[in-house]
């Protein structure tokens, strides 16, 4: 590649993309920076010299919200159990399907993709069923053993790890097709090569099989950790934050405080200890890549 | 080959842009420009068939725009950010305080006395209330919503409540004996996130709202009788406080034969529990220094930046009419704002309505605030700490309303 | 890797068997209870199969729903999602397979519209769009969606894996950039954009929010807009919601049954060097 004079090839490439990327998605969260120095609410909004600057106010005030501070600790609560239940499971149902290549791959594919096209009211009703302290199936088939019933959304901590079952659930369609797809591009000539050595099954998947999908193994991980920070619908339709603001998220937090009831500057300054976060967690992803 | 592939996809592209222009061309912007054409939003779809009439009466086209209630408030919230609204728009009580602060609505003071059904003397006064903000009048009822009580007539018969409990004490002890039927039997259900249900218990004990007074409003008497009283249902197990059955089921198998709802709920149990009928009953709030029920409902408002003020009041004027107020009770069974349509028979014979209506002459509405939904969501969430995690009540009241200042301050 | 024999075969079948049974009733469920009447969708516990199938909730969705204009517009909204599919798909190949100035900074640019929950830039959006007088028009309800962060990142991370020396080779040849691209390229990327169009066509399908904001007009209104008016009215009517649902979902359901079987067609990098 001719890196010495400018070549204008990728830009053409990436141009389009990034050009509406900026314009509808980068500018408006530069907007939204700006906000968060401010006290804009609904009258701010349509009255714009009604907006003070408030310098770190929100900031400070933030740190000092119980309701938030909760919040961020029940999101990293969320992110430490649930993203590696979710990377490793939806790996395991792609290495499953993978070692089929008939009916059986084909179809299960589509089943176990199935949850991320259920519509989520659907979710909510079953789910909801399911989790019911009196009445839902699990408890019922706890019974038959002998076992207590478990209060699935009536305790704070039991509630998060029910919401985390849930997400789990919901979320392994996407990382499972790519996680497919990648499995297909490892070339079979090493596993016929590693045969010849004599390695065993765990020794194969160990050194071909996850080292080759690395690329989107690491994709997996980044988004999945994104969408773990921004952990946002299951407390939404099951539980709304609660018991007692056990299973809100920041994302929830942000949705309540800043739009439910308006208060644009807070919510924004929210959503933007959310990104730090989120940017922190992303750039030592990056990092560690790097000097694998 | 090539020039094949990327002619075609140079087609497509051109055939896009030509698309989005053309889409592009007919936008408008606020409300229609077209001089007949007024723009009406609603949260209730069923609205657009019914403006026919207006619109053969008047000559005047009415565009209706309907809007999901669940996303009603972002498109507001656009609306008001770019100035580009409808002409006419319709507004839930609870969200007049802050569009209005945001001076969303045309100040309708002026008008109130050119057109006869603006007259406020027609509404029910807790309605009109909530039509207030800041010395202006922002809107006109169009429909109210109110809560009573359901109850197992043959269940409450057993425990010698035929009628229905009349007051608190009544309550009590009747949920308190239908509770003591066994394992997974209450005597209520007693709403947990409702955010008006609380203070419609503090007021029924003497309770007030001053706006000038802030959190110190939650010192006052009244106020705690009412959490005590929530609390109790829980405490004594007369009701549930998991998530249990659904409710129709429990309300059908008998295992809560007592709840608070809207008016709704009477069709809705109609075609879902049929085999239920002559069974059930409605009954106006129970008493205890009195049974104020909560109102709410929708009012017609005219978007700030209107050029078409005459045409959305006209309009608005048929809406608030009391005829038209019992064909729209009649298409939705939403209760007429106005008071001479509950003499029409339709409404007067229904014993149910009825109770609604009675209900009616005794209600409040929660205080007309824009932080009012931030104060009702810390009520829920400090019952819940008193309910669920054995919170001292004064305790929980007190740090209640220490969250109340800092809301009030910001 | 393959099984080394029945018994293996069986256990795994069986492990994906009850794996995707759990994974799937609550779907199930959703197209069931599409038949139920009211009654029973809501009843503790729930029935699985309906009592008296029935078909009024699709008959009333049929009726009530204003087809012809919410399906042309959500099949638009497809269309140009598809296009910006492509848009995604250079920029992977862009950010993945060539050396530029500031090429961390801008793909940092890229990451971090996918680092903020979607209600916070919302109104700063639909500013935008108003500024440029896009509201209430087509344009309005699809530029904002067209490109994803997400697709360009998980594009990229393929386009790395395609070896330099085939692309090289490719231009030695004599071959144009934009042919490389759509001649070598796009067919070794195949399984990964069977991935794409899949998500693509079901977040386009799905339009929902941005259609809503920006439209002045029912017009405007998609599918999903639509069919959330329609439960509005029906608030109770849970079969109702079901049906529309299971509606909603039956052409993914075609889509994904057409288009994943590409992802399994592989391309075997090695073989064609």
């Amino acid at each position: 590649m001719n890196k010495s004079k400018f070549n204008i090839t990728p830009f053409l490439f990436i141009g389009p993309a990034v050009l509406l990327l900026f314009v509808f998605s980068f500018a408006p969260i530069l907007v939204s920076l700006g906000i968060s120095f401010t006290d804009m609410n609904l009258s701010g909004l349509a009255n714009w010299s009604q907006i003070n600057f408030v310098g770190f106010d929100n900031f400070v005030q933030l740190f000092q919200d119980e309701k938030f501070l909760q919040a961020m600790g029940n999101t990293f609560f969320y992110v430490i159990i649930g993203v590696p239940l979710a990377v490793g499971s939806s790996l395991l149902i792609a290495v499953l399907l993978n070692f089929f290549n008939n009916w059986v791959s084909s179809t299960f594919r589509v089943v176990y993709y199935v949850p991320s096209i259920t519509n989520i009211v659907a979710i909510a009703v079953v789910w909801s069923f399911l989790y019911n302290q009196e009445y839902g199936l699990f408890n019922y088939l706890l019974s038959l053993i002998n076992v207590d019933s478990v209060p699935w959304l009536e305790e704070p901590v039991v509630a998060r790890l029910s919401l985390i079952l849930l997400a789990v659930w919901k979320s392994n369609g996407v990382s499972m097709l790519i996680f497919l797809a990648a499995l297909q591009s490892i070339p079979k000539m090493y596993y016929e090569a590693a045969d010849i050595d004599g390695a065993n099954r765990i020794q194969k998947f160990f050194k071909i099989t996850l080292p080759s999908m690395g690329f989107a193994t690491f994709f997996v991980t980044v988004t999945t950790l994104i969408g773990w920070l921004q952990f946002f619908e299951e407390p939404f339709v099951m539980t709304n934050g609660g018991p007692l603001n056990g299973t809100n998220s920041m994302a929830l937090f942000i949705y309540q405080e800043g739009f439910q009831y308006s208060q644009f500057g807070y919510g924004a300054a929210a959503s933007f200890v959310l990104f730090a976060i989120v940017i922190v967690a992303t750039l030592v992803q990056f990092k560690l890549r790097k000097t694998d | 080959m090539k020039q094949k592939k990327l002619g075609s996809l140079l087609v497509v592209m051109l055939a896009a842009v030509l698309v989005l222009g053309a889409c592009s061309s007919n936008g408008s912007s606020g409300g229609s420009s077209d001089k007949d054409t007024i723009t009406v939003w609603t949260m209730t779809p069923e609205l657009e068939d019914f403006v026919k009439e207006y619109e053969d009466e008047s000559g005047v086209k009415v565009e209706v725009q309907a809007i999901p209630w669940d996303n009603a408030h972002d498109k507001l919230l656009t609306a008001v950010a770019s100035g580009k609204g409808p002409d006419v728009l319709q507004i839930g009580t609870t969200w007049v305080a802050e569009f209005a602060e945001a001076g969303t609505f045309l100040d309708l003071t002026d008008y109130i006395d050119e057109y006869p059904n603006f007259n406020p003397d027609n509404f029910y006064e807790s309605a009109v209330e909530t039509t207030k903000y800041d010395g202006q009048t922002i809107g006109i009822p169009w429909y109210v919503d109110t809560r009573v009580l359901y109850y197992r007539t043959d269940l409450l018969e057993e425990v010698g409540y035929p009628e229905g409990p009349e007051t608190w004490e009544d309550v009590k002890d009747a949920a308190t004996q239908l509770a003591a039927r066994g394992d997974d039997q209450y005597g209520i259900e007693i709403p947990q996130v409702d955010q008006n249900f609380p203070f419609m218990l503090a007021w029924e004990n003497g309770w007030q709202y001053e706006e000038g007074e802030g959190a110190a409003n939650f010192e006052k008497t009244g106020f705690k009788e009412g959490v005590e009283l929530h609390h109790t249902f829980f405490e004594e197990g007369m009701a549930q406080l998991t998530e249990g059955k659904q409710l129709y089921q429990a309300f059908s198998d008998g295992s809560k034969p007592m709840f608070f709802s809207g008016p709704w709920e009477i069709n809705s149990i109609n075609e879902q529990i049929p085999e239920l009928e002559g069974q059930w009953d409605v009954h106006v709030m129970p008493e205890a220094e009195n049974n104020k029920s909560m109102i709410g409902g929708a009012h017609w408002t005219v978007f700030n930046n209107t050029e078409k003020v005459d045409e959305a009041l006209d309009f608005i004027n048929w809406m608030a009419d009391p005829e038209t107020q019992v064909s729209w009770y009649d298409t939705v069974t939403e209760l007429p704002a106005n008071m001479e349509a509950w003499e029409d028979p339709e409404l007067a014979d229904d014993d149910k309505i009825s109770t609604f209506g009675k209900q009616l002459e005794s209600t409040q509405a929660v205080p007309v605030i824009p932080e009012f939904e931030t104060m009702a969501q810390e009520l829920i969430d400090t019952l819940e700490q008193i309910n669920r995690n054995d919170a001292d009540i004064d305790k929980a009241l007190e740090e209640y309303r220490n969250q109340v200042s800092s809301i009030l301050s910001k | 890797m393959e099984l080394k024999n029945k018994f293996e075969r069986a256990v795994v079948l069986f492990i994906l068997f009850a794996g995707g049974l759990l994974v799937s009733l609550p779907f199930i469920w959703m197209i069931l209870s599409s038949f139920k009447n009211d009654r029973e969708v809501l009843s503790i516990p729930p029935t699985l199969f309906p009592e008296n199938p029935t078909f009024e909730h699709y008959i009333e969705l049929f009726q009530n729903l204003n087809f012809g204009v919410y399906l042309i517009n959500t099949l638009i909204i497809v269309l140009f999602a598809m296009l910006g599919l492509l848009l995604n798909t250079m920029a992977g190949y862009g950010f993945g397979k060539f050396d530029f100035r500031f090429k961390e900074g801008w793909f940092m640019i890229v990451l971090v519209t996918m680092m903020i929950p979607g209600q916070v830039t919302m109104i700063p959006t639909y500013l935008i769009l108003n500024e440029m007088g896009l509201t209430n028009t087509m344009a309005g309800i699809i530029l904002p969606g067209l490109i994803a962060a997400f697709n360009i990142f998980l594009i990229r991370q393929f386009m790395v894996t395609i070896p330099d020396d085939l692309i090289e080779a490719a231009r030695l040849d004599g071959a144009g950039e934009f042919y490389i691209f759509f001649k070598l390229i796009i067919p070794l990327a195949k399984p990964i954009l069977a991935v794409q169009v899949i998500l693509t066509f079901i977040a386009s399908w799905n339009s929902f929010l941005w259609p809503l904001i920006v439209a002045n007009d029912e017009s405007l209104y998609t599918l999903s807009v639509g069919l959330a008016l329609l439960q509005d009215e029906n608030v109770t009517n849970y079969g109702l919601q079901m049906a529309g649902s299971a509606f909603m979902v039956v052409p993914i359901v075609v889509i994904f049954m057409i288009f994943q079987k590409y992802i399994v067609e592989g391309f075997n990098v090695s073989g064609i060097k």
